[in-house]
């Protein structure tokens, strides 16, 4: 049994990463070296299958792909362990490909068909652990959204190609501006929808803090690190490239809409205690901040200022290469931390440091990038954006006057509490001591996924200290956008970031370089001054005069968070109860009190709940028609016949 | 401005600051006129708390001399101690003896404290401070006044 499931792992990982390193080797290739064109006739009936990789499609294939090798590696270790049905083994595979496709994808038709195929296996690896109650219902919550946003996307592709007259998007990218602006109109926000609904933006994000969560870690980390992107891509592809440049309300919308995602997907991460919600939750709040970057390059291009748009465009694609580093090496250490405790709770975490040194390592460089500081990968996108926010110019519109101080604000307020949020994460999952027993009988898994984290921290590491890596694909994919100012030089990514027109530059390599020396400065310091100190003397630690601290008297995730919940206490709409109850003798003697807090999305609360209640009224009304007996649904195919006949008359 | 009002109003009311007294202890090594302390309730009926209160008040201003109270052992030159020592707070006692770093003073303030008082032989009770910890600076009374209590401060802080 175990040297078949050992063996099924293995074929599957390995395959993952051979289809993960087919997908960089492509997506490179595509970028520098020309397009890579495939068109196969026979595969769909009438207008047959084709790909088209430029630039901007090679880059998320790219990223897919650099995702699934490590991912791949991973699941070899993760799979084996989880004993994995054959059904999660072939399908992981067969997901990375549906996602590299997608991008690749160069008809309407083709595109539809990759996304339909990415979004049926996301779903059914969703579902691999099916048993659990909490997985079934993620299921469906998932199915039914990713289902709905589909036929968002088809309406709004069928309704342009019909308007374009074209089925690929060469051909549509070329009449794009042609199309009657209602047409637009209408595509822009069924893709806006569409789209952000598989990106996680608000209000359609609440899928993903279920799915993600309950999925098994390596195919949260492909759907978290990649898949969310592919949303991206097609309001690029889409919004962007093919019908821009829009009016200036596009790029408003797009603003609005990313910078609420930002900052309720950070506060909800801020207060979630399940490790690998708050991951999720900060995905929301990742590609939040890519949609401010893509509606800010929209509406900079409309009001005239396109350097500045590419400044911005280029941040949205910087953090979305970091954002797919650091939020993949998140979920899969994670992974480790489930597998190895069983547990995602951080109230119940804590003390991982002495007993998986490598995880925790990996962990706090997924935390050092989420947070957005100096040194993480996600900083150099985070810079960009604000550096392109803050020097937007008027041009003396008031809507760009008005808008850019106002995504400033989102933006330092989601990476400030963004930093405390990863804080809470590393300080008391990692830090500290075991709060229970799995935590504290947690140890080290296999040396395989220590090499998947390896990779996908290296990655975010390079990209943090040295995002001139990027410059050169960067700029290939700014040349295919010309909508948004990606016919200007754009920023200079080298080893010194050079903005053109502005006079802010940057230097990560410098930065790191610096901290080294300034790390080595304190430590020599501190050696030296121990040296001529007397010997240190070891005293118990002070307890307020008990006998010694318990784990119990740690900060917990829930007690770290409190202060924020009170704060944002009217966005997050905290549930808190507490019940006191006393001795039958006397109201004055308590005998236990009972204190519970609860944070549910309230935007799933207050949206969706009542158009649930009102499908199922529905459903319900519905259903007196279906009473079972088959005489009457004989009449109704009678009937319906007759309608029929006398419509074509 | 009410408050500057009421400071006005208030005046001056510390009592004039009597001579240093004679017999005064070395200091420990390294405090100089200035002693931090940390108190210990170890089974206080709580009268000589109301009368330390009373010394480091706005009257009587023990902090005028150099004494200070601070609320972690780790920041204090020494405990001040009050009450019998009682059978629950003998190990916390201990623990917050052991938390004040070294040299340090324990001064054992009131009656009970000094030799058990009229709780000596309570069947909750270990003994007096000085059965459990050395003693440096003993003040008798039940309880003392703020005057004894400042008096013994400044023995110990030498101003």
């Amino acid at each position: 049994m175990s040297t078949t499931a050992g063996r099924g792992a293995l074929v599957s990982g390995g395959s993952t990463t051979a289809v993960g390193a087919a997908g960089l080797v492509l997506g490179l290739s595509s970028i520098f070296g020309g397009g890579v064109h495939l068109r196969i006739g026979w595969l769909l009936p009438l207008v047959g299958v084709r790909f088209d990789v430029d630039p901007l499609g090679g880059l998320l294939i790219a990223l897919t792909g650099a995702v699934a090798v490590v991912v791949g590696v991973y699941a070899v270790g993760y799979a084996r362990h989880e004993h994995w049905s054959v059904l999660t083994l072939v399908l992981l595979p067969t997901f990375v490909a549906a996602m590299i496709l997608v991008p690749a994808a160069g008809t309407v038709t083709t595109f539809l068909l990759c996304w339909e195929l990415m979004a049926a296996a996301s779903l059914a690896l969703v579902l691999a652990d099916h048993r659990r109650a909490a997985v079934r219902s993620a299921g469906i919550v998932y199915a039914v959204m990713t289902q709905l946003g589909f036929v968002a996307i088809l309406v709004a592709l069928v309704v342009l190609s019909a308007a374009g007259g074209a089925d690929d998007f060469a051909t549509l990218a070329t009449r794009g501006g042609a199309v009657a602006s209602g047409t637009r109109t209408a595509v822009f926000l069924l893709t806006v929808i569409g789209f952000g609904s598989k990106a996680g933006l608000l209000p359609l994000h609440a899928w993903l803090p279920r799915a993600h969560p309950e999925a098994p870690s390596p195919v949260s980390a492909l759907m978290s690190a990649s898949m969310v992107t592919m949303g991206i891509y097609g309001i690029i592809r889409i919004d962007l490239q093919i019908l821009g440049p829009g009016p200036t309300w596009w790029g408003l919308t797009l603003m609005a809409v990313g910078a609420m995602s930002a900052v309720f997907g950070v506060l909800q991460a801020s207060v979630a205690t399940d490790l690998k919600r708050l991951l999720a939750y900060s995905t929301t709040e990742n590609m939040g901040l890519v949609t401010v970057a893509l509606g800010a390059a929209a509406l900079l291009s409309a009001s005239g200022a396109p350097t500045i748009a590419a400044i911005a465009i280029t941040a949205a694609l910087v953090h979305l290469v970091g954002h797919a580093a650091f939020k993949a090496l998140g979920f899969l250490a994670a992974g480790s931390v489930l597998a190895s405790s069983g547990l995602r709770d951080l109230d119940r975490l804590g003390g991982l440091v002495r007993s998986m040194p490598v995880t925790t390592a990996m962990f706090g460089i997924s935390a050092l990038g989420a947070s957005g500081l100096p040194l993480g990968a996600g900083f150099v996108g985070e810079w960009l954006l604000l550096q392109s926010l803050i020097h937007a110019p008027t041009q003396g519109d008031p809507m760009v006057a008005l808008a850019m101080p106002l995504a400033v604000g989102a933006v330092a307020l989601t990476t400030g509490v963004g930093i405390a949020t990863m804080v809470k994460a590393f300080g008391v999952g990692f830090l500290a001591r075991p709060r229970s027993t799995q935590a504290a009988d947690a140890h080290e898994m296999s040396r395989g996924m220590a090499v998947g984290m390896g990779l996908a921290a290296a990655s975010a590491a390079v990209l943090a200290v040295a995002p001139g890596v990027l410059g050169p694909v960067v700029q290939r994919v700014l040349a295919v956008l010309p909508a948004v100012g990606g016919d200007t030089a754009g920023p200079h990514l080298g080893a010194m970031l050079r903005l053109p027109g502005i006079p802010g530059s940057m230097s990560p390599g410098v930065i790191a370089v610096a901290l080294v020396l300034a790390v080595i400065v304190a430590v020599g310091l501190g050696r030296w001054g121990r040296s001529r100190r007397p010997a240190p003397a070891d005293v118990p630690l002070w307890a307020c005069g008990a006998d010694e601290l318990s784990p119990r008297m740690q900060y917990t995730a829930t007690s770290y968070a409190e202060p924020l919940q009170r704060v944002f206490d009217d966005v997050l709409r905290p549930d808190t109860d507490i019940e006191v109850s006393h001795f039958a003798e006397s109201r004055y003697l308590i005998a236990k009190v009972t204190y519970r807090n609860r944070v549910e999305d309230p935007i799933e609360r207050g949206l969706y709940a009542p158009v649930v209640r009102a499908v199922g009224a529905v459903a319900e009304r519905v259903r007196r028609a279906h009473n079972g007996s088959v005489h009457l649904y004989l009449a109704y195919g009678a009937l319906g016949l007759l309608v029929v006949l006398l419509v074509v008359r | 401005m009410t408050w500057i009002g009421a400071i006005r109003r208030a005046g001056r009311i510390v009592e004039p600051a009597p001579s240093a007294p004679s017999d005064r202890m070395a200091p420990p090594a390294g405090v100089t006129g200035s002693l931090q302390l940390r108190h210990v309730d170890c089974g206080s009926c709580n009268g000589c708390e109301i009368e330390i209160a009373g010394a480091f008040s706005a009257v009587y201003d023990a902090e005028r001399f150099g004494a200070r109270l601070v609320a972690s052992p780790r920041h204090a030159d020494g405990i001040l101690a009050t009450g019998v020592v009682t059978r629950n707070m003998h190990d916390p006692l201990l623990n917050t003896l052991a938390a004040v770093p070294q040299p340090r003073v324990v001064i054992a303030v009131g009656d009970c404290a000094v030799d058990g008082g009229v709780f000596r032989d309570g069947y909750g009770v270990v003994g007096s401070v000085a059965d459990v910890v050395p003693v440096d600076v003993e003040v008798p009374g039940c309880p003392p006044t703020p005057a004894q209590i400042v008096a013994a401060l400044r023995s110990v802080t030498g101003r």
